[in-house]
């Protein structure tokens, strides 16, 4: 009883100092500033823009309510800044501390490998929560500060009035985060096969490029809903009346499966492999 | 670590990818083993007669769904047909890119003129919203709301009779809903466009029980008899209980995928919400009015216009359409039956090029020309200017050519 306490105990200290650790690093610092400041470039885009035709797209209907930023933030980040970030984060979160040869010490706590796996997975999602809602609250302010606000035009053509709308911004956060925690798996799984953590981000980002450009060419049209970045764009269904929580919960299962796998993935090769450095 | 341990532990990642797959690729399988469908048996003659008697009442039960459209009708990468598109959901709403790939419509369905179909973007959207006499056409990435007045057509002039008869303002006019317009079809107007189809030169049967958006569903099988036709059949699959179309699917000869397929993924017989029905153009949006016309085959001019456009030779599966180049580019798939010049957004001259840089030189004692064959549909450009097309072996493409009108 009171050794399982200990350890859970030992488990919470030892997450709190990772969520330290990653929150203090300069390096993490500097990507979630470019998180929040690419929200306000845009803003101030199309603020300047704004004297032509903005058009009608997402990013024209920015000019006429402050509120539209926010979806159109994460229209243009979840493709490749957001993913980058978080490949930084999960890749080097096993192959860094490895390379720094600080891997060793942290296996020797009790708190043993499929724990101290757990506690580098959780991490990695508090940083993706921490990123998605970082690009909200940085295009929320930015857009009451430059543009009017007011009821928010979804997709469907549905005027909706502003409290509800920062509540789908709230369901685009989690989705988007959700979307990420599964490339956070991936890149963990990348970053238990190597000692480079360079290559670890490398990798994850390639994969996310890669599959970009599958779902590009037509002709390969087929593996479009076995890639994960295919899902990362279904958070425009909660902009949709009703809300198309059918092609967001099929995303979720998607993200669910891909840290089942790679998951299971990294689990395996981080409790067999052999742990020198 | 002993190498036993090691295995196992490897095996969890195994286990792990084949409890997704399993989930991913039996799902289907799933569904229909567990409702196993069994339908009461009923001949092709019941069956047809049901269904025209049901049509005939011309009301179909409320709803709300989700229909997909799929075509890999083999067309070459052409400009302006590559649809990219998300997940399961396309991204460019235009028609053209329906042509390829896999496509979502959402469809909410209260009476005839109370309905709301829906084809999602990626970050936008496109609406057709009906309510009462008030039509609205909604284009999110123009920001345009477009205010169509239906023209008070007689409805109830064609009840009896034959069992394809248009019934009120559902399915869509092809004129009513350019965005929606041919080539997507919904289930109900794909099933009346092949039964219309079917006569003497086509083996209709019955084929057996299938679950379709998890109901159970009778098939109907349309086998055409030429040798000359590409098409192996066309399944129609009617709902066992409201004798609803559920899905139609083309087969072509020597393919064990459909080439085209345009079905319900999610079906609920259950009265939509109203606020799907009521459209109020958003402040700042783009107003504009439209006119609605007419259904093509209720237009006495259309068929002049086709007439002076082109000419068909032979009949049902055998239809090859003759036209001449380029006054009418956009003629080019007669199985379509578009209104074409290009209204909905395809350039049609870039189309036109591509067509020719992947048809092959053909020549034969009708002369010569390029031919493009796909698996539905052959197309020949011949060199003194005439454009043949039809679901048929080039063969027929070539008698029909030989004769010159």
């Amino acid at each position: 009883m009171s050794v399982r306490e200990n350890g859970r105990r030992h488990l919470t200290r030892l997450l709190a100092s990772e969520i330290g650790l990653t929150f203090r690093r300069p390096r993490n610092l500097a990507m979630l500033g470019v998180l929040a400041v690419v929200p306000v470039l845009v803003g101030v885009a199309v603020r300047v823009a704004s004297g032509g035709d903005v058009g009608g797209s997402i990013i024209g209907q920015i000019a006429g309510n402050g509120l539209m930023l926010t979806f159109a933030a994460f229209a243009v980040m979840t493709p490749i800044v957001l993913p980058l970030t978080v490949a930084v984060v999960a890749g080097d979160a096993i192959a860094g501390e490895a390379s720094q040869g600080t891997l060793r010490y942290l296996l020797v706590a009790p708190a043993g490998r499929t724990r101290l796996l757990l506690v580098k997975y959780a991490n990695v999602v508090v940083f993706c929560l921490a990123a998605c809602a970082l690009v909200a609250l940085s295009a929320l302010v930015a857009g009451l500060v430059l543009f009017p606000a007011g009821p928010v035009t979804l997709l469907s053509g549905t005027t909706i009035p502003a409290a509800d709308a920062l509540l789908r911004a709230g369901v685009v956060v989690l989705y988007a985060a959700a979307g990420m925690a599964a490339l956070g798996a991936v890149a963990l799984a990348v970053s238990t096969l190597t000692e480079a953590p360079i290559g670890a981000v490398a990798t994850s980002v390639v994969l996310v490029v890669v599959s970009q450009v599958l779902s590009a060419i037509p002709q390969v049209a087929a593996v479009r809903p076995v890639l994960l970045t295919s899902w990362w764009g279904a958070f425009d269904g909660a902009l949709r009346a009703p809300v198309a929580f059918d092609q967001m919960g099929q995303g979720l299962l998607a993200f669910a499966a891909y840290v089942l796998v790679f998951g299971s993935l990294a689990w395996s090769r981080f409790t067999s492999k052999d742990i020198t450095a | 670590m002993a190498k036993r341990t090691r295995a196992v532990r490897w095996g969890v990642p195994v286990a792990a990818v084949a409890v997704v797959a399993a989930a991913v690729g039996t799902g289907p399988v799933i569904a229909a083993v567990r409702s196993d469908p069994s339908l009461p048996d009923r001949t092709a003659e019941q069956l047809l007669a049901d269904v025209a008697r049901t049509w005939q009442n011309g009301r179909m039960p409320q709803m709300s769904g989700t229909i997909v459209e799929t075509a890999s009708l083999g067309l070459p990468a052409l400009p302006g047909l590559s649809g990219l598109s998300g997940p399961g959901g396309p991204s460019g709403a235009s028609p053209a890119s329906l042509l390829s790939g896999s496509h979502q419509l959402k469809i909410w369905y209260a009476g005839e003129d109370r309905f709301r179909l829906m084809l999602p973007g990626e970050m936008s959207e496109t609406d057709l919203v009906a309510d009462g006499g008030t039509v609205w056409l909604w284009d999110s990435a123009a920001n345009k709301a477009t205010r169509l007045t239906v023209p008070a057509a007689p409805e109830g002039g064609h009840g009896g009779g034959h069992g394809g008869g248009h019934g009120g303002a559902f399915p869509m006019r092809p004129g009513a809903a350019s965005p929606f317009a041919s080539p997507f079809a919904t289930p109900e107007q794909a099933a009346r466009q092949a039964l219309q189809a079917a006569g003497t030169d086509t083996a209709i049967s019955v084929g057996d029980v299938v679950t379709v958006a998890g109901r159970a569903a009778y098939q109907i099988v349309l086998t055409p008899k030429s040798a000359d036709s590409l098409i192996k059949d066309v399944r129609v699959a009617l709902d066992g209980e409201k004798l609803m179309p559920l899905r139609v699917q083309v087969y072509a000869k020597g393919a064990a995928e459909p080439v085209f397929e345009v079905g319900f993924e999610s079906l609920s017989f259950t009265a939509p919400a109203p606020e799907n029905f009521s459209f109020t153009p958003p402040p700042g949006a783009k107003v504009e009015q439209g006119t609605a016309t007419p259904p093509q085959d209720h237009r006495p001019e259309a068929l002049a216009e086709a007439h002076d456009r082109g000419r068909v030779v032979g009949s049902g599966w055998d239809s090859v359409l003759v036209t001449s180049l380029p006054d009418v580019p956009a003629q080019d798939v007669p199985a379509q039956q578009q209104d074409g010049k290009g209204r909905d957004g395809m350039d049609v001259t870039a189309l036109l090029d591509g067509l020719k840089g992947a048809a092959t030189p053909v020549s034969g004692e009708w002369g010569s020309g390029r031919l493009l064959r796909t698996k539905v549909v052959s197309i020949l450009v011949t060199d003194d200017g005439r454009l043949l097309a039809g679901a048929v072996a080039p063969e027929a493409l070539y008698r029909a050519a030989g004769v010159k009108g």
